[in-house]
């Protein structure tokens, strides 16, 4: 069947996946251009990592520093990898939606036949590919860092992680309904959520650092807190106190419904607000 | 050069008309200046909450804190740090992103096409940043203040603020560098985001950079942002100055006042003739 509002193009799953394909291409082909992009990524993880072991040692009492930041290690660097993820996705989505509007190539875009789905899709796919070299990259470097890291419980850390990925593409498809709506606005919304989340759902450290009314009001509101719970607790072996939140299995249902529900909520409102831009006009605007 | 007319109040016209031009694309999203202010919070809320963990308290953090450091107000030291670091990121952000923006909206050419001279327009910009960086600490503190229930004027506050002020001049020369450096690599959207870290680190903004070892300290040591950072923390903390005498780590404020912006600026000269001869300043 050929719609005519599409000339000879065949909307289908066919379709969708050449867009994606191709989509990703270009995103793989843009970012090789850049390759200092490239490895300023990796410095930048390092430099985090770095600076917050810093941060950490000012609080060791003397005497004490080796054993206690291997303990707190652990904690951060799995929590760190749980914040690449959602950083990146969030980022990248919200952000490349930002240069179509900048470049002017957003409209356009939207009056090409191509899958909307797949073009947003594709633009995470190059980074998530990277970012899970990143979070090599950081569990190597803590680890020579403290002598060593545990990793427990690593097929089903996996299988939380994968959910959770999930769940973030719903969160990066708000972020592109948000980008269209606020412009500017949305890359600070972008940093400010990063940050939010990398506070209340404790990604650099346990939640009993957090004051209890916090947890009680904000952390367990938030799924990805369990998130980053179930999977730390799970790679350093369930020791005791963990998690934090709630009983594991309480917190893989929470884990799969957020990654199951979430990019079907995000895409459609993300559809919702995209409509109205269309119909008022505002898409190409910025 | 058509009609156009050069005389310092042309250029001067220029610098403003570039201000005006920023503030009137700014005044369009509000809802970024307002979430700007907040972001020194949460950089700040980290190395505290971090630090409760480790310590296991806040009273056992503070006690640490001191014997490590030197002040058991680890709040307030790390709310300066993150109040002075969204000073130098704001600087280095807004000059960095204008010339990336001008790239890839393919306006770069046309401001080098135009007879204003580059040095009037990026000194607007460099003013713009200058001013947006200096609303920011001042909001960062503020809220800062009252959210970690700090006093932030318990010290040597005029100290603190000539501190302030007299590190915002290196701070242009960082600019340009950046520019060059935004000019010469192109992708700035990452390199933004790591330098950003590159420089927290070395500004020791959530620890003192006496933990680094001697190599790392001595590189920290050539950052001016490390001694705007350590004025004002000494000044309000009643830290110990670099090399302990405060007219010593003036004089050597002064010295990077002085030489960074004329070395930041022939940087970007040097830089931007360089593209222009080899590839032209248009590409992105």
């Amino acid at each position: 069947m050929v719609h005519k509002g599409f000339g000879l193009a065949r909307p289908g799953i066919l379709q969708s996946l050449h867009t994606f394909w191709d989509m990703s291409k270009k995103t793989i082909v843009e970012f090789s251009r850049y390759p200092v992009a490239f490895i300023a990524l990796f410095v930048q993880v390092f430099l985090i990592i770095l600076m917050f072991m810093f941060a950490a040692f000012s609080f060791v009492a003397p005497g004490t520093g080796a054993e206690i930041s291997r303990q707190f290690a652990s904690v951060m660097v799995y929590g760190l990898i749980v914040n690449l993820f959602l950083s990146f996705t969030v980022w990248e989505v919200g952000f490349s939606i930002r240069e179509e509007q900048f470049r002017g190539t957003l409209e356009s875009l939207y009056l090409s036949p191509a899958s909307k789905f797949g073009n947003l899709v594709a633009r995470i796919f190059a980074v998530l590919s990277w970012t899970a070299a990143m979070s090599a990259f950081a569990i190597f470097v803590v680890g020579m860092l403290v002598g060593g890291l545990p990793a427990k419980n690593i097929l089903l850390a996996f299988g939380v992680l994968g959910l959770t990925i999930s769940g973030f593409l719903g969160i990066g498809f708000l972020f592109a309904a948000v980008t269209i709506r606020l412009k500017e606005s949305a890359q600070f919304l972008v940093s400010f959520v990063q940050f939010f989340f990398l506070i209340f759902s404790a990604m650099f450290f346990p939640f009993s650092a957090l004051p209890r009314f916090l947890v009680d009001y904000v952390s367990r509101w938030l799924p990805v807190s369990y998130s980053v719970d179930a999977f730390r607790s799970l790679l350093i072996g369930l020791p005791e106190g963990f998690p934090e939140l709630m009983p594991l299995n309480s917190e893989l249902v929470i884990i799969v419904l957020f990654g199951l529900f979430s990019p079907l909520l995000g895409y459609l409102v993300y559809r919702w607000i995209e409509r109205k831009a269309r119909a008022t006009g505002t898409l190409g605007e910025y | 050069m058509g009609l156009s007319v050069f005389s310092h109040r042309s250029s001067l016209g220029v610098i403003l008309t570039v201000l005006k031009a920023r503030f009137l694309i700014i005044s369009r999203y509000r809802g970024s200046l307002f979430l700007e202010s907040l972001l020194p919070l949460v950089f700040a809320a980290m190395p505290i909450l971090i630090g409760v963990a480790v310590a296991g308290g806040d009273a056992a953090a503070g006690q640490n804190f001191l014997a490590n450091v030197g002040t058991a107000d680890y709040k307030l030291y790390m709310l300066l740090g993150a109040s002075v670091f969204i000073v130098v990121s704001t600087m280095l952000w807004i000059v960095g992103f204008w010339i990336r923006r001008e790239m890839e909206m393919g306006t770069l050419e046309s401001i080098y096409l135009s007879p204003a001279k580059r040095i009037h327009v990026v000194s607007g910009i460099a003013s713009y940043a200058f001013i947006r960086s200096s609303i920011a600490f001042v909001a960062a503190l503020a809220v800062g203040s009252l959210v970690f229930g700090v006093n932030p004027f318990r010290g040597e506050v005029y100290a603190a603020v000539a501190f302030l002020l007299l590190g915002l001049v290196p701070l242009w020369g960082l600019a340009f560098l950046f520019g060059a450096l935004i000019l010469k690599i192109k992708e700035a959207n990452s390199v933004i985001n790591s330098l950003q870290w590159v420089v927290s680190f070395f500004m020791g903004v959530f620890f003192p950079i006496a933990a680094f070892p001697p190599i790392l300290r001595y590189v920290a040591l050539t950052f001016p942002p490390t001694w705007m950072n350590q004025g004002v923390r000494a000044s309000l903390l009643n830290l110990s100055y670099f090399f302990e005498a405060w007219y010593i780590h003036t004089a050597v404020m002064f010295v990077f006042a002085a030489v960074v912006p004329l070395l930041g600026y022939s940087i970007f000269l040097s830089t931007e003739k360089r593209l222009k001869r080899k590839e032209g300043v248009g590409q992105y």
